[in-house]
């Protein structure tokens, strides 16, 4: 489905729409993020902040990452539904987390990441491309 | 020797002496709200072997099996930490696995509410699977 993709949290205190088209769908087995996503990987879809409206409160918490950059992660302080993260070093771009977006969205990973963090148990799609750790930043899009 | 575990900032942390009674994973789409699009993946315990420190969120809601649910997330870092039927009473508290020191204590041995799983989805063809909540 095209742009534009909206989303809200689990209560609907925050609500958001993103007019444009992602530049990276990827999965996350980092540590952290099993811990804040109950277990898994994190779903991250990266978009321009450009083209977001959003609208509620967010509550943020910052995490210096092993980069040196720092890392934000927002979420709803309401039911605590993971809303975007984003890096310090590139704030012109921000992740939304795919359980975010309303259905219907046909976003997919097609990339995952920090799979050496993985649990043993971890079903991985061996059609997505794979990195052991973090990949490069997403390039910018052409065309 | 009890298992302990906490939150992303670690604000929130637990103790829980018994040992897991079950362990699986939850597609239901009010996981996948809080799980970042992912499954929550869920260790179960006895409700009173598990201690919290802490402030937690409590956020009270009707499930899509129609049980009154009780999720709690750590209000400094949003990272969920459990999820507890107050009614009916009596059933096991499930643990979000990414919060325990050893996350891989007990691995997933089923995964459920698969009918609202994502199209890309790779669900283990060695669990069972139960097209929603477990019988």
């Amino acid at each position: 489905m095209p742009a534009p993709y909206t989303g809200r949290c689990a209560c609907g205190a925050v609500t958001a729409t993103i007019n444009g088209e992602p530049l990276a769908v990827r999965q996350c087995w980092c540590r952290q993020c099993q811990q804040s996503a109950a277990g898994g990987p994190t779903h991250n879809a990266t978009f321009l902040v450009a083209e977001w409206e959003m609208s509620g409160e967010l509550a943020s918490h910052k995490t210096p990452a092993a980069s040196g950059n720092t890392l934000l992660q927002y979420f709803c302080p309401s039911c605590g539904t993971p809303v975007m993260v984003q890096s310090s070093a590139r704030m012109h771009i921000a992740s939304v987390r795919l359980g975010f977006l309303d259905e219907g969205h046909g976003l997919r990973p097609d990339t995952a990441i920090w799979v050496s963090d993985a649990p043993d148990w971890a079903m991985i799609d061996p059609a997505m491309e794979r990195f052991d750790r973090q990949p490069p930043a997403p390039r910018p899009r052409t065309g | 020797m009890p298992y302990t575990g906490h939150c992303f900032c670690g604000q929130v942390r637990y103790s829980i002496d018994a040992e897991p009674v079950a362990a699986r994973m939850c597609w239901c789409r009010d996981c996948q709200y809080i799980a970042s699009g992912s499954a929550t993946v869920n260790v179960l315990f006895p409700e009173d072997a598990v201690r919290f420190e802490g402030e937690i969120t409590k956020l009270e809601k009707i499930a899509d099996s129609g049980n009154s649910v009780e999720r709690g997330f750590c209000p400094t870092c949003g990272s969920q930490m459990y999820s507890r039927t107050i009614k009916p009473a009596g059933m096991p508290i499930r643990i979000r696995a990414g919060t325990l020191d050893n996350p891989e204590l007990k691995a997933p041995e089923a995964i459920i509410w698969t009918d609202s799983a994502p199209g890309w989805a790779v669900l283990d063809p060695a669990l069972p699977h139960h097209s929603k909540g477990p019988k």
